[in-house]
């Protein structure tokens, strides 16, 4: 059974993508768009107009690319880490600890300074990015050194950033939300970096001998292992780059408003989860990762709109599409292929 | 000219065991050499000590020579040395030159990308001087296990081996397969690479190599020039006495009716029919054989009758009574034993240790359990007396199944089952991947049961085996009998139409349907193409080979 998708000719795709499933749901979710925006274009007063305008929008442009910017990054990472066999679904906990300490180090600053010349904000970023990173090296040498089980260890990563940063915020400035920075990252820096992370990433595990290695560490670690490469080194390498991706995001998230909203789940809400629905979604391709996270970010960009236009649609059913979607992806089209040894602990000979 | 390799003294010693003791070895470039010793001789372990894997603890190894020192398999691999695995190292979903160029990849543009042209092209390169006639784009998943084996090689090759080791290469591979990997080997060979290959088989290491070298115990016991011995002799040389070709049945009047098998129907787990109305009956002191090739619906027989399987229609009598509804655990308690064709799945639990193996399903029974505890001190003693009767090695029953190689698994199932004090022994390729004195050992068990009175009923994919132990020969095939045969007076020709199923009255006879499945058919040596390394994919660690 083909997918009909699949076999749309758009040429530059089929360089990029040799995977049919993955096509289909780039061609279907453009498709899907540019329906909508001749539908738009054809009937201004209908509901598709009106979704139309929203959709193609500048401000729900902005807000797609806010909300996407952690799912997506921290997708890609999830890719790296469980390419490579180590299953992390710790990514909510690295963007809420990213997110905290982003916000934390820009106001320790002063968002009118700067550090060695660096804006306060920026500077922010990187301490996200630098925190999310160390929770993830912990997770690894948790994982990988210990033998500890990588769902549990994943858990506690989550549950440790989601009880640590409202506390430090509690602590450092008397409430689990931040006060706002006052300033913030724009949302075309959020779509930039998100554009460049795909890219890179897609090159990086289908160019480079890295990329090979990953995939061979979550295949059958062992056939890395006899021809002289260490699985541990090339597992590390892929949860630290889950932390980095991750950092990115959360920080990304928390300056383009910021301000850490440390109430309830944080204002993470769930986006690490959704990161690991987009990239199984997306059948472990960053591409489609992207097209998933966009959608997901988009949908709910949408939903939020159009309950400001007046159409009373329950944002709890909205959130709950990505995980409708992923399972009857998972269930059904059965097309997303798990790295063989994921979870797998790995020992080399003697 | 220097040899290839000289293993000059090599001895390892294990904790309590010396696995090669003071090995001498010299290997002629461009020769195929065959290193041939039954489960446990220590060829494994000489082989990964010349592959770096071990570190012998005395004598040296030489390489062209020049004395070496390997710390690990990449000092073996820049010395010229490969090895190729019994259990295949390649990433399925990737690629045969990505897999042929894992962790060696050429690379452009400062490294940020894998040259791949350079990857494929010296991919084919290889491919085509030694005519291997290999794809290299195909993903390792779609291609057959003899390509599979094929790009192992090329994998060695790329990496500069000029000596290849091969674990026991042929196990996995179909007959013709093996053929083309002889031919392999005579390509490599014409182009001065060295072959060196481990194996039970006798016949395989007959016509593939040119020299033979024995080992058991660990020793050396000699190496012969293939052409210069005969079957008989290597037998000899492996087992260290002369080996009876045949087991001696005597005839024997067979007793009251143990087991009765009426009109019996089982579906398989896809819920396809797999046993078509079989009858037969069994009786006290009788052992019949069933012969056929695999798949055609022995397993659920045998499953059926041990109460693993519920029958579709039709009845299992047992003793007299009827044992529908009747569970597994009853099936036991009755006294069935069942040795299953699966080890890995049914036979053993692999992270347990033999002595918790040796009492899977008499865990509920005296002297076993007291008092709702398990008395692991009349375990452990149990385990040693199997160890110790059917010759485990090596003899630890504190050791994890898994760590044991196949046939020593084997060996302590079958143990196992038979000192149960069964009435019936349902016993599926009991023999299975076992070297030819523990088949011997075990065939002659075997025989001590029926002459103790028991019932027996041996599936086998050896003829040999069922035609020589049996007193009935039923032949299977698609899901029944196509006949039941005296094993004595039948011919193979006669057994060969029936396993392809026609029947004896229709059909004339032609000798050639068989010579595939008989050939090289010394008694139980192991060497059936179905050896069962082959089902070790899901358990990789569990047939590494302790060799000690």
């Amino acid at each position: 059974m083909r997918n009909p998708l699949a076999d749309v000719p758009v040429p530059i795709l089929d360089d990029l993508i040799d995977d049919d499933y993955v096509r289909s749901l780039v061609v279907g979710v453009v498709g899907t768009l540019g329906a909508l925006g001749l539908l738009g274009v054809a009937f201004p007063d209908s509901i598709a107009g009106d979704l139309a305008g929203i959709v193609f929008s500048t401000g729900t442009a902005a807000s797609t690319a806010r909300l996407a910017a952690p799912i997506v990054l921290a997708g890609l990472g999830g890719i790296f880490a469980e390419k490579s066999g180590v299953i992390n679904i710790g990514l909510e906990g690295l963007l809420i600890i990213s997110a905290f300490a982003s916000v934390y180090i820009a106001s320790v600053i002063g968002s009118g300074n700067a550090l060695l010349g660096v804006p306060a904000i920026w500077v922010g970023f990187l301490a996200g990015i630098v925190a999310s990173t160390l929770l993830a090296g912990v997770f690894a040498v948790v994982c990988i050194e210990f033998k500890a089980d990588q769902i549990i260890a994943g858990l506690a990563v989550w549950l440790i950033a989601l009880g640590l940063a409202p506390f430090m915020s509690t602590v450092f400035f008397g409430g689990v939300n931040t006060p706002n920075l006052g300033a913030s990252v724009g949302w075309r820096y959020s779509a930039a970096m998100v554009v460049v992370a795909t890219a890179a990433s897609w090159w990086t595990l289908n160019r480079t001998a890295f990329g090979k290695h990953l995939r061979a560490s979550g295949e059958n670690p062992k056939a890395l292992d006899t021809v002289g490469v260490s699985v541990s080194r090339v597992r590390y390498a892929g949860v630290l780059i889950s932390g980095v991706l991750s950092g990115v995001g959360g920080s990304a998230l928390a300056l383009s408003i910021g301000q850490f909203v440390g109430s309830g789940e944080t204002m993470v809400q769930g986006k690490g989860f959704i990161a690991i629905v987009a990239y199984l979604f997306g059948n472990y391709n960053p591409l489609g990762t992207l097209g998933a996270g966009v959608l997901f970010a988009g949908l709910d960009a949408t939903q939020i709109r159009l309950q400001q236009l007046g159409y009373a649609i329950p944002d709890t059913l909205v959130q709950t599409i990505p995980y409708v979607v992923v399972i009857v992806v998972l269930a059904l089209v059965g097309r997303t292929r798990i790295p063989a040894a994921a979870g797998d602990h790995y020992e080399t000979e003697e | 000219m220097n040899p290839a390799v000289h293993l000059d003294g090599i001895t390892k010693r294990f904790p309590g065991v010396v696995a090669n003791d003071d090995v001498d070895l010299a290997i002629e470039r461009g020769s195929v050499h065959a290193l041939l010793g039954e489960n446990g001789a220590g060829k494994t372990t000489l082989m990964n000590v010349l592959y770096g894997l071990y570190r012998p603890t005395e004598g040296r190894v030489v390489v062209d020579g020049e004395p070496r020192s390997f710390a690990s398999p990449r000092d073996a691999i820049d010395a010229g040395i490969g090895m190729i695995h019994q259990h295949f190292m390649l990433v399925d979903p990737m690629t045969v030159w990505e897999n042929v160029v894992l962790g060696n990849e050429p690379r452009t543009w400062g490294g940020l990308r894998v040259d791949e042209a350079a990857a494929r092209e010296a991919v084919v390169e290889l491919s085509d001087r030694y005519g291997f006639d290999v794809d290299p784009d195909a993903r390792i998943e779609d291609v057959s296990v003899g390509v599979q084996q094929r790009v192992e090689i090329l994998k060695a090759l790329y990496r500069g081996a000029e000596v290849l080791i091969m674990d026991e290469p042929t196990a996995v591979l179909t007959p013709q397969e093996v053929e083309e990997l002889y031919d392999v080997f005579e390509e490599l060979t014409e182009q001065g690479k060295t072959i060196i290959f481990i194996s039970h088989k006798l016949g395989e290491a007959l016509s593939a190599a040119d020299e033979i070298t024995v080992l058991r115990d660990g020793v050396n016991v000699g190496t012969v020039a293939a052409g210069d011995v005969t079957r008989e002799e290597l037998a000899e040389m492996m087992v260290g006495r002369e080996v009876l070709m045949e087991p001696a049945t005597t005839p024997r009047e067979p007793g009251n009716r143990v087991l009765e098998v009426t009109d019996l129907r089982v579906e398989d787990d896809r819920g396809v029919e797999a046993v078509s109305g079989i009858s037969f009956e069994l009786r006290e002191g009788e052992v019949l054989g069933i012969a056929g090739v695999d798949g055609n619906g022995q397993l659920q027989l045998a499953e059926a009758i041990t109460g693993m399987r519920e029958p579709s229609a039709g009845s299992v009598e047992y003793l007299g009574e009827s044992m529908a509804g009747v569970t597994r655990r009853e099936h036991i308690d009755r006294g069935m034993a069942f040795v299953p064709e699966d080890r890995h799945e049914r036979g053993l639990v692999m992270s347990y240790d033999l002595v918790q193996n040796g009492i899977l399903g008499s865990q509920h029974d005296p002297p076993f359990a007291a008092g709702g505890r398990i008395d692991w001190e009349a375990s452990a003693e149990h385990a040693e007396s199997v160890i110790d009767a059917y010759d485990v090695r090596p003899p630890n029953a504190d050791a994890d199944a898994a760590s044991f190689s196949g046939g020593n698994q084997q060996k302590f199932i079958v143990g196992r089952e038979f000192e149960r004090d069964p009435d019936l022994v349902v016993a599926t390729h009991p023999t299975r991947g076992v070297d030819i004195g523990s088949t011997e050992f075990l065939h002659d068990r075997l025989l001590e049961l029926r002459a103790e009175g028991k019932a027996i009923l041996l599936v086998s994919s050896k003829l040999d085996e069922v035609q020589g132990l049996s007193d009935r020969l039923a032949v299977i095939h698609e899901c029944e009998f196509t006949g039941v045969v005296d094993p004595a007076t039948v011919t193979e020709e006669e057994i060969g139409l029936l396993m392809a199923g026609e029947t004896l009255d229709d059909a004339s006879v032609s000798g050639a349907a068989i010579h595939d499945a008989v050939d090289d058919g010394l008694a139980g040596s192991g060497e059936s193409d179905g050896d069962a390394d082959a089902d070790a994919t899901r358990e990789p660690a569990a047939d590494e080979e302790v060799d000690a």
